[in-house]
Order: structure tokens, then C-alpha cells, then sequence
């Protein structure tokens, strides 16, 4: 979101802005600290938002629908100089290397609770994958 | 500023990043009166701005058992202001057109759950804010003194849609869904190094002479005053906020009385605090009882360990007429059988191996495990013993589905960040106690304690009457044993009166006599405190336009009107005016981390690894959680240090692992169902079972009193019924006096290893050790 480069088509206070989006007042102040949104035009007494902060709140609010946390959001904002498009589906996966042969990817939005419980798969897989099985142990041996 | 320099050792590093960390709040302090009927707080947050603009700093609390928010003064250079109480919406707009001006605004405002936000906006560059905020609190009152918990962290919890990133090493962030709220939750830092120090100093004012002071969370430091007071404060220096504080007050005589008086304004407040004993004893019934057991990720180490050893060892104390369920939960339900099962040593060992297999892993669905106990119990109904650190997010939603599933649930909370305020409601509403422990105490005592006095209450239909008195809120369907009645009532100014209570084949009669005190407001504060915990706590759903949800506010802010607390319908809030303020500046929101809860792990809720928008993580790269299954140091108030025995005393949380308790409750696990201990034959059982008996009776647990009065109960029970006890003199003797609570003098440790070891004890070593003679048996 490039704000100085684009006029604004609507002053807004922080109080209107908080209105039209349905986002407490002290939300958006949140949003901004943590890099989710640029400050308003202008500092101090003439301090005012536009069209682009309310169009960025309702990106907000879609991202996090798609299970993104604020942070994530954050880190995506700052990651891309192009506005990023609401995607689809999540696209962020851990990546866990099971072997020097075997990567399993695993989506981020998992709850953490379910996460454990894959990540105890994985790891049981891992342990299965480092250690020759029986069949191999037998052709070994025939060999 | 001149008080800069005061907090400036304060540059704190994390120490998994290395990075600088900027406190915005400095300190918390805890001060205020602790008394049998509930705690009159005041707790100072220390606020300052190092940045170099203004900030607007959140600090996000949960709070205590029946709790609310009275008001808060902001005080600063130059200005010192009282908070207003207001709706929340009229509060929320005060605190917002205060930021917009560039004054100094604060906001306390409660969610859902319990959980409070509170808010200091624009500090400016070098200022430093102390918030002074009142809380009334309720206690966990026993017979015998109280339990005291205040938060000094929030505890993560889950909730099916709640969103958790670690988002650096050691720093976790967790997002609840809408329906909650513009709630800001805090960073849990693994470590809690570094963040703001958190101290206390209370004073403990009840009646009855104190016999014990002791905390299983903080070293302490006890003053005895000359009035009878006994001032509480941490010993050293500073401490961080990774844990409740909870302190235990025992007293040398049952509480038992009436405390508050006529206030100001001419009406009179009091609470009365009528002891379980008052009511009779407990007739023992037989039981029917399952034990649910939270094995969400979150009770991972200790308190799952913890949470196994205590239903094990209330196994030891079910009888032939006994019927029991094991409930295992996380986001999946397992239970040991579909029915309830006799306590016949097959099933206990059946129950036992279930148990083992029982590990901490997935989400805390805590209704569906009492929902799967109350299917299991059927139309007969019974008892629920909930085993859970109670780490749960929505838990209004929770209470109402508790509330009609028709069974009397009891909780035994473990963990060491509260949730003892959603324990308290979740066994109050449904007609239950509860017991909130941290993991580092004796659970499997508490738990064999508790499982004692649930299932056949003291009394059951209490009724209290008396003229031109008002009771709320209204009484408990049941008493149980251990734990005190307590009544708040009020007066048109009547000082003189008579309480009658009266319940099932029995009646008490308490005379009410009422004087000029300052004590009347605390009372009517406490009062109020616990009517609006219970009144949030029916409050399922928070939707603004729903019309029942409308009424329920309104209802809400007029209860919080009436009694000047906050509420989830009614905010605290201040602005203050100072010279230079500048309207339309921004500030900085700043939140406020807290520690991870000790005994939880951050793997729990926080999972680690790499996002692949970053470099490409490696699993086998992140290093294996290695948990000590090992427990923790147990604290036991009984082996701390008399309150008497010195004016300045010390308090360890350290204590020896292996006790008496311990072989106490190995021998209970032991009893079979006729009550012996096992043996090849008639006689070796005889022997064994008068050995575990002495040994109970040793440490003081009769068939009336302490924690295993079931099983000596049973105990003695298989000894009388035994045909040689009747032939044989000794014998007979034995158990006049172990009926009497009296064991003979001899070495029953020593005889109860060899016993646990597997070796039986000889008929001619058992007699040896018993020397039953006059003057030599010992109580």
C-alpha cells in the first residue's frame, strides 16, 4: 500500500475509520504497531486515515479468516513491495525433513494441538526411516 | 524524570534472542487484607515510556476466583486521579476521544472469561504512571484456614479456533476468535527473565489463632504483629511473573463466625462462615463416581504424572457397593468401559494400565469429557472428579452445558497460572467443590482428600431463615465435608438477630449480632464481587443485537451500578488533562509480556520449526522435546514451619520426594475390595492389613479424620469382620484401640516397606513390633 504516492479520497478521523471498518479504535492503533498498516497522514492535531487504511482493515480481517495470525500477516506485508492478494488457501507449510530423501510438508494452520499430534507421526517416522527394517535387515543377509 | 534512574537496571535482554527487551510495565505490586470470606487487594502497576514517543501500553490479567475491578487511581507528576465507573461502551468512547486528545487516559476493562485489558495511553517519552487498582477476590476456604491465589501471569488456553505462533525463539503469540472481542492477549515468553518484577505484601486478618502460614509457589516471609495480624511478603528481593502466588492459611481452630458490622450508611453486611462439621458427619454411601482426566497437551510433564498418581490412588479407597468410570480427554474422548464397573481388584488393575497409557497430547475439550462421565453415570446420576489444569478458553459456554448435563461435578485443578476462577464456577454450578493445585503440591493427597468427602455430603437441602435478613447468593444444594458454608447476608440496619439453618434431619441456630464497622463495606464489596462472577458466569454468548443478551447486560450493569464494581458490562476509566497535551499523535500500543506459566510447557501451545516463507526448516534439525517425567519438589504446608515458632520465618518450596505420604498411598492403592491387604492366607492378610492400619493411624488419619479416613475405615472394617479377631484376645485389643484412633508404639514405616517390598510380615514379627501395652501407645 503506497500512501503518499496515492491522494486519499476521504479524511478520516481515527474514530470515523474505526466506525466504518467495525474495528475498535484501539484495534487499529494495535494493527499499526505491529507493522499490519501504515500510520495516518499527516502527525499530530491534522493526523487523518483514508480509503486505503479501511480497504487494508477489511484485508485484515480477511487473512485472518484464512487462519493467518497478525503476525504472519505482518511478516507478508513486509515480505512483498506488491499488495498482497488474499489468497485462496494458505499457502504456509512447515517444512520437516523426515531423511536426506524424505521433506513432508505440513500447513501452518494447524492447531497447535493437532500439530503435536503430526509432529509425533513424523518423528515415529523419522526413527522408522533412520533404522534398516526387518526386510532389509533379511536381504542383507541372503546377500 | 528523578524516578528514572530507580528502574533504569531494567534493560533487559531475552536470552533466546538476544535481544533488548523494552518493558513498558516496570513492576506490579500486591497489597491488601486477606480474610476468611475473601481478600480486599490493591495492585500497583509501575508504567513507563523509554521510546521516544508517546505509548499506549496494554496489560492483559486474568482474574482471581469471584472477582471484580472496584477503581483505580492514575497517578503521575503533578496529578493524582479516581477512575469513573461507566457502561463499557460509554468507557470505551471516554478512553478513545482522551487518546484522540492527547491526554492521558486508562481503561480496565473485562472480557469474556474473566480476562481483563488494562490500558494507560499516551505516556509520553520519560514519564513514569503508577496504576493503582482495587480488587475484590474471593478464597478457597477449607474447615481449617484458606487458600489465597492471585495471578501474576495469564495462562495460554485452548480453544478449538484460537490461533498460536511462536513468533521468535521463546516468544509465543496466541489469537482468540471474534466472538471474544477486541481482547489483546499478552507474548508468553519461555523465559520469564527479564520481565517486570512482580512482589507482594499482605496481611492475613481472621479470627481464629493462626496455626500455619506456607506457600507452594513463592519463598515468603511472615511478620507477626502485635494486634494478632501476620503480615505475608515475598522474601527475596524481586520475582518474575511466571506463577500464581498462593498462599495457605491454617488456623488452630475450625472458622467458624460472623465478620462485617452496620456500615456508614446504616445497613448492615456480614458473612457467616458455618464449618461442614457443624453439620454432622459424612454417612459413608457407596459412591458413584468417574474420573475425568484432562490429557490435553498443555498437562504435559508433572501435572499429567500428577493428575495418573491421584485417580490411582483414590482407586484404593472404592468398596464392594462402589461403582467407578475412568474418563480419559483432549480433543478425543476414551473411557475405561462404557458402564460404571465394580471396584474389584481385576477392574482396578484394568483401570490402572488404562491410566498408564494415558499421556498429555492433544486440545482441552473439557465438555465433552464430563458430557461422556454424565452418559456413563445415566438417570442415577453421581459424582464427577475432574482432574484438569482448566487452561480453556469460553468457558461461559462451557458452564451452560455443565449446568444440563444433571451430574455434581468436582475439580481438582492443577497448574500454577489460575484458572481456579473457572474451577470454582464449574463445580459451584453444578453443586460441586473444588481444589486448585499447583504441580509441585501433594495432587495425589488432595485428590484421595477430596474423593473422601464428595459422593455422601453432610447435608443436602440447606435452608437458611431469618427475620429482616436477606441471603444472596442463594446456598449450595449440598455440604461436604471440609469445606465451610458461607453465607453473605444484609440488614435494614437491624444489629441483633438469629440465623436458623436447616436441612435434611438436622438444624442449627447462629445468633447475628451486628456493630459500627468499617468492615460492612469489604463485606458488601465481596458480596457483590461473587453475585457478578456468578452472573458472568451464566452469561453464554456476548452477540450485541441478541435481545436475551440485551436484557442480560442491562441486568449486569445494574448489579455493577449497585454494588460500584466492574463488570463485563461496566469499565473503569480515567482521563487525565495535563499541560502540553498534543491532540492527533499517534501512540505506540505496547503489550505486556508475561512468563510462561511454570509447569507448562511452551511446546504445548507453541509449536516450533520454520515457516516456509522463511528459509526451509528441518525437523530433525529442531531438537526433540526431552521431558523429565520426574516430578517436581512437592510442598506440603503440613511440614513447613510453625507460624508461632518464630517472628521471622522462612519458607522453602523444597521438599523431600519420598514421605509418608507416599507409602501411605502406595498402601491404599493395595486394599482390596473386602478392605484387607492382600496375603496368601487368612492370617498373613490379617497381619498385613493391622500393619497398613498402624501405619495410617501413626500419621494421624482415623476412620473420622484426614485424608484416608475411607480406607482406614475399610481397614478396620475387614479386621472386625475377620472370625479370628473375635477368638483371639491380642487381636481384639488391637482394634479397640485402632477404633479409638489409637495405634500401638512400634516401627509401621519399617514394617509397611517390607510389606510394599513384597515380603510378608511374620505373625511373631507383627507381634513384636506391636507391643500393645498401656502408657506405650501413642496416638
Amino acid at each position: 500500500m503506497s500512501m503518499n504516492s496515492q491522494k486519499a479520497t476521504e479524511e478520516l478521523s481515527l474514530a470515523e475509520l474505526a466506525e466504518k471498518a467495525g474495528v475498535p479504535g484501539r484495534t487499529i492503533r494495535f494493527y499499526i504497531a505491529k507493522g499490519l498498516m501504515p500510520g495516518p497522514f499527516k502527525a499530530g492535531r491534522g493526523a487523518f486515515y483514508g480509503a486505503e487504511h479501511l480497504q487494508r482493515l477489511a484485508e485484515i480481517k480477511q487473512w485472518q479468516a484464512k487462519g493467518l495470525t497478525l503476525t504472519e500477516i505482518a511478516r507478508q506485508i513486509a515480505g512483498s513491495a506488491q499488495p498482497m492478494k488474499v489468497m485462496e488457501t494458505p499457502t504456509a507449510y512447515w517444512s520437516y525433513q523426515l531423511a536426506p530423501d524424505v521433506t513432508v510438508q505440513v500447513r501452518a494452520d494447524a492447531s497447535p494441538w493437532r500439530l503435536r499430534q503430526i509432529q509425533r507421526v513424523l518423528r515415529d517416522t523419522a526413527q522408522r526411516l533412520a533404522q534398516p527394517t526387518t526386510e532389509e535387515a533379511n536381504d542383507g543377509n541372503e546377500k | 524524570m528523578e524516578t528514572k534512574s530507580e528502574y533504569s537496571v531494567f534493560s533487559a535482554i531475552n536470552s533466546k534472542t538476544g535481544k533488548e527487551l523494552t518493558l513498558a510495565m516496570q513492576e506490579l505490586m500486591l497489597t491488601g487484607r486477606l480474610l476468611p470470606v475473601g481478600a480486599s487487594l490493591q495492585v500497583r502497576h509501575v508504567f513507563q515510556c523509554a521510546e521516544q514517543k508517546p505509548v499506549e501500553v496494554v496489560y492483559a490479567f486474568g482474574l482471581p476466583r469471584d472477582a471484580a475491578l472496584r477503581r483505580f487511581r492514575i497517578v503521575g507528576k503533578g496529578f493524582s486521579v479516581m477512575s469513573e465507573l461507566k457502561p463499557t461502551a460509554e468507557a470505551v468512547k471516554m478512553y478513545e476521544e482522551g487518546i484522540e486528545a492527547g491526554s492521558l487516559s486508562s481503561l480496565a476493562r473485562q472480557y469474556r472469561d474473566g480476562v481483563v485489558n488494562l490500558n494507560v495511553g499516551n505516556i509520553r517519552p520519560g514519564e513514569m504512571v503508577a496504576v493503582y487498582l482495587e480488587i475484590l477476590a474471593g478464597v478457597e476456604l477449607r474447615d481449617d484456614g484458606l487458600r489465597f491465589r492471585f495471578p501474576f501471569t495469564l495462562a495460554p488456553t485452548y480453544h478449538a479456533k484460537t490461533k498460536s505462533i511462536e513468533v521468535e525463539p521463546g516468544t509465543g503469540e496466541m489469537e482468540l476468535p471474534e466472538e471474544f472481542g477486541d481482547v489483546i492477549l499478552p507474548r508468553w515468553m519461555q523465559d520469564a527473565t527479564g520481565l517486570h518484577r512482580v512482589g507482594f505484601e499482605l496481611t492475613v486478618a481472621v479470627p481464629q489463632a493462626v496455626a500455619e502460614i506456607g506457600s507452594p509457589s513463592h519463598a515468603i516471609k511472615v511478620r507477626h504483629e502485635t494486634d494478632g495480624q501476620h503480615r505475608v511478603s515475598l522474601a527475596p528481593e524481586k520475582d518474575v511473573p511466571d506463577r500464581d502466588l498462593v498462599l495457605d492459611i491454617r488456623t488452630q481452630a475450625e472458622i467458624a463466625g460472623v465478620t462485617g458490622g452496620i456500615g456508614k450508611d446504616g445497613t448492615g453486611h456480614f458473612a457467616v462462615v458455618v464449618p461442614s462439621s457443624a453439620f454432622g458427619k459424612t454417612e459413608v454411601a457407596p459412591k458413584r463416581i468417574v474420573f475425568v482426566i484432562d490429557r490435553s497437551g498443555s498437562m504435559q510433564g508433572a501435572p499429567i504424572a500428577q493428575a495418573r498418581q491421584a485417580v490411582e490412588a483414590c482407586l484404593g479407597a472404592l468398596s464392594k457397593a462402589d461403582a467407578f468410570g475412568v474418563v480419559a480427554f483432549d480433543d478425543k474422548v476414551e473411557c475405561l468401559a462404557e458402564r460404571l464397573m465394580n471396584g474389584t481388584k481385576e477392574r482396578r488393575e484394568e483401570a490402572r494400565k488404562f491410566l498408564a497409557a494415558v499421556d498429555a497430547r492433544g486440545g482441552t475439550e473439557l465438555a465433552t469429557g464430563f458430557l461422556a462421565a454424565a452418559k456413563m453415570l445415566g438417570k442415577d446420576g453421581g459424582d464427577v472428579l475432574v482432574l484438569t489444569d482448566g487452561q480453556v478458553s469460553g468457558t461461559e459456554t462451557i458452564l451452560a452445558k455443565a449446568r444440563t448435563a444433571g451430574i455434581r461435578i468436582h475439580c481438582l485443578g492443577i497448574g500454577s497460572a489460575s484458572q481456579d476462577r473457572f474451577l470454582t464456577l464449574l463445580a459451584r454450578e453444578t453443586g460441586g467443590v473444588s481444589r486448585f493445585l499447583t504441580a509441585r503440591e501433594r495432587v495425589d493427597m488432595a485428590a484421595v482428600e477430596l474423593f473422601a468427602s464428595i459422593g455422601s455430603p453432610v447435608a443436602r437441602g440447606v435452608r437458611v431463615e431469618a427475620d429482616g435478613i436477606t441471603f444472596a447468593p442463594e446456598l449450595p444444594p449440598a455440604i461436604f465435608a471440609g469445606t465451610p458454608l458461607v453465607l453473605f447476608g444484609e440488614t435494614d440496619g437491624k444489629t441483633d438477630g438469629q440465623i436458623w439453618l436447616t436441612w435434611e434431619g438436622g438444624k442449627l441456630k447462629a445468633p447475628v449480632k451486628l456493630e459500627q464497622s468499617s468492615e460492612a463495606e469489604t463485606i458488601r464489596l465481596l458480596q457483590g464481587s461473587r453475585l457478578i462472577t456468578d452472573m458472568e458466569a451464566r452469561m453464554d454468548s456476548v452477540g450485541e443485537t441478541d435481545c436475551e443478551t440485551t436484557r442480560q447486560n442491562k441486568a449486569l450493569e445494574e448489579l455493577s451500578t449497585k454494588y460500584g464494581l466492574a463488570s463485563r458490562a461496566m469499565s473503569l476509566v480515567a482521563v487525565v488533562k495535563r499541560k502540553g497535551d498534543k491532540p492527533g499523535d499517534l501512540p505506540e500500543t505496547m503489550v505486556v509480556p508475561v512468563g510462561m506459566p511454570q509447569d507448562t510447557e511452551f511446546g504445548a501451545y507453541f509449536s516450533g520449526g520454520a515457516m516456509l516463507c522463511e528459509p526451509v526448516g528441518s525437523y530433525l534439525a529442531v531438537p526433540a522435546m526431552v521431558r523429565d517425567e520426574n516430578l517436581p519438589p512437592q510442598f506440603s504446608i503440613r511440614r513447613g514451619i510453625g507460624a508461632g515458632s518464630s517472628d521471622f520465618v522462612l519458607y522453602s518450596t523444597e521438599e523431600e520426594r519420598y514421605g509418608a505420604e507416599d507409602l501411605l498411598l502406595r498402601l491404599a492403592a493395595l486394599i482390596e475390595l473386602d478392605g484387607g491387604m492382600p496375603g496368601k492366607d487368612d492370617e498373613e492378610r490379617w497381619v498385613a492389613t493391622a500393619v497398613a492400619l498402624c501405619c495410617f493411624l501413626a500419621e494421624g488419619h482415623t476412620a473420622t479424620v484426614g485424608a484416608f479416613r475411607l480406607h482406614v475405615a475399610r481397614l478396620l472394617g475387614f479386621l472386625r469382620a475377620a472370625p479370628s479377631t473375635a477368638t483371639d484376645e491380642r487381636k481384639r485389643r488391637l482394634l479397640e484401640q485402632a477404633e479409638l484412633g489409637f495405634a500401638p508404639a512400634g516401627d509401621w514405616t519399617k514394617q509397611a516397606r517390607a510389606l510394599l517390598a513384597g515380603k510378608p510380615i511374620t505373625r511373631q514379627n507383627f507381634w513384636r513390633a506391636a507391643t500393645v501395652k498401656q502408657g506405650e501407645s501413642v496416638p
